[in-house]
């Protein structure tokens, strides 16, 4: 119950009304290269039973901590850290992940990512996958907060073999306000896009404008302020698994409004409302932890924060 | 082009698809508001009017929509191979098959991008039966090319898709036929609330009146949107239709 997607209690930073954004960039002395605020390729190759880094560069604000294995399966665990301290107005960040044929990725973040006020552009994260034949990637980061007339765009291009497995999640909150009310950020959209054999099978495009159109509204929050989705795509995934993700998730209807659906090619993606970060975060986590021991016999994922 | 067969050719197409007798299944699909229905969130003329607005605002405006403008401009740009411009719907070389990668390509994105696989039924079965009907009543080179790659197996043939090669190749001009089309998926969805909620006929009338400035505004947006919005939902709208699924004693069929 320590993953990074549950442990984010508090989505209210202590400075959070303060949103700190023109110290934050202060204090980031980090390579200005004109085009990204942080860089980050990472390529992962099996090597005698367990997965390793095989290449590895980072530039600017992101970098990974030491990897971790937090199982015998042989599965590699990195966490992403962003010395910067928050995506500000304008900020770019690139990713790029190789799994070779055969690798086991674990990836995290070392804390949430924090969104500030985007009043004149937006902030940028772009992640390119590439998946070869039987590997496998997790990807659970900590939630994204974002603050008051934030806007973030993440586009995640995923290029996999139909052997390989995919775990994406994102859970987004609200920062909070000095008086306790979930800050209307402008706008966050998550966009996904896997592709096999240079078509795309699943695009997953999740919009968020709380800023225009309220919290309450028919067909956005409704009622609800934290959002989470889970995107697998996996080929053991079939209508008994995504059955017994959906009795998951209707224990938690008294919390949470999910729903679940099979992808375009095997694999499900879940939706989550909540009001809490707990609350999303445990129900993403329960889904992928029944996957986890369904389809690999591995435990429940347990991300000690190093 | 057809259009030079008659000055009305673009108006009696567009009354022959939009007419809610045609026969597309259109009467079986609610896109999520029967979940609406079931929970009590929409109950009346006012409810279902805010339901419709969202949904067509948040969801088909980046989906349908926007795949009927695209598949009408990349259809009617002159040298594209399924252009119409020269008047013989053929292109040759090179941008002949420019044109078909792009139909294939947006076939692969609208399949992908409803990710409710409901919706995405729902976009299959009906593209299938306005592939069919257009084949038999409303050919056409646009039309028979799509067509063609569907019964060869590289496009999925979908709906929007159809209905924006039919209009093209009878010379409805791509912003009415966005209006077009989502004023009659408006007019389906509230033939259905009036079944389903129920609502009276005039209630229904009234929400139509209401909607079709709201679609004015929904195809001048789309006339700004980029492939990269494709797909665009919210997450209330899109865990209503998931739900479905699982919803007992439904009359829908999403």
């Amino acid at each position: 119950m320590s993953s990074p997607i549950l442990t984010g209690a508090l989505n209210a930073p202590s400075t959070g009304h303060n949103e700190p954004a023109s110290l934050a960039r202060a204090a980031s002395s980090s390579v200005e290269n004109g085009t990204w605020r942080g860089e980050l390729d990472l390529t992962v190759a099996p090597r005698a039973g367990r997965s390793v880094a095989v290449r590895q560069f980072h530039r600017g604000s992101l970098r990974v901590l030491r990897p971790h294995y937090l199982d015998a399966s042989g599965q590699v665990t990195y966490a992403v850290v962003n010395p910067g301290g928050g995506y500000l107005d304008g900020d770019r960040y690139r990713t790029n992940l190789a799994l070779e044929p055969g690798a086991d990725l674990l990836l995290t973040t070392q804390s949430a990512t924090k969104v500030y006020r985007s009043p004149r552009d937006h902030t940028l994260q772009e992640t390119d996958v590439r998946l070869g034949a039987d590997s496998r990637l997790e990807y659970l980061p900590d939630q994204l907060i974002a603050y008051r007339d934030a806007r973030y765009d993440q586009v995640t291009r995923v290029a996999m073999e139909p052997s390989a497995s995919l775990v994406l999640a994102d859970l987004v909150t609200p920062g909070w306000s000095p008086t306790g009310e979930p800050f209307r950020y402008d706008r966050v959209r998550l966009r996904t896009r896997v592709s096999m054999a240079g078509r795309p099978v699943v695009v997953d495009n999740l919009l968020l404008e709380p800023g225009a159109h309220g919290l309450d509204g028919l067909g956005f929050f409704e009622g609800y302020t934290h959002v989470g989705s889970l995107l697998v795509i996996d080929p053991r995934a079939d209508d008994a698994a995504l059955a017994d993700v959906r009795a998951l998730l209707a224990e938690r209807s008294g919390h949470v409004r999910a729903g679940a659906t099979a992808t375009p090619v095997p694999g499900m993606a879940v939706r989550v409302l909540g009001r809490s970060t707990p609350e999303v975060s445990e129900a993403i986590e329960a889904v992928v932890n029944l996957l986890r021991e369904r389809w690999f016999g591995q435990g429940a994922v347990d991300l000690r924060k190093y | 082009m057809l259009s030079s067969t008659t000055p009305h050719e673009p108006l009696l197409t567009l009354l022959q698809l939009c007419d809610s007798a045609l026969p597309t299944g259109a009467f079986a699909h609610t896109f999520g508001m029967e979940t609406y229905l079931q929970r009590g969130t929409v109950h009346d003329e006012a409810t279902f009017q805010e339901w419709l607005a969202q949904f067509v605002d948040h969801q088909l405006v980046y989906a349908d929509g926007l795949a009927v403008r695209l598949t009408a401009e990349a259809c009617a740009a002159p040298g594209t191979g399924t252009g119409t411009g020269t008047g013989t719907g053929t292109g040759t070389g090179e941008d002949a098959q420019s044109g078909i990668d792009f139909l294939i390509e947006l076939d692969d994105l609208m399949y992908a991008q409803a990710l409710p696989s409901q919706v995405r039924q729902a976009g299959l079965t009906m593209g299938k039966r306005l592939l069919d009907i257009g084949r038999l009543s409303l050919p056409g080179p646009c039309l028979e090319k799509y067509a063609a790659l569907v019964d060869a197996g590289p496009c999925h043939g979908h709906q929007a898709i159809a209905f924006g090669l039919i209009g093209t190749d009878h010379g409805v001009p791509a912003t009415s036929l966005v209006s077009a089309y989502l004023f009659s998926t408006v007019t389906a969805l509230m033939q259905n609330a009036v079944r389903g909620i129920p609502i009276g006929q005039n209630a229904g009338q009234r929400v139509l009146g209401v909607m079709r400035s709201h679609v004015t505004r929904a195809e001048a947006r789309i006339a700004q949107l980029t492939l990269d919005d494709l797909g665009a939902v919210s997450p209330g709208l899109e865990i209503a239709q998931m739900q479905h699924e699982t919803q007992r004693a439904r009359m829908f069929m999403s």
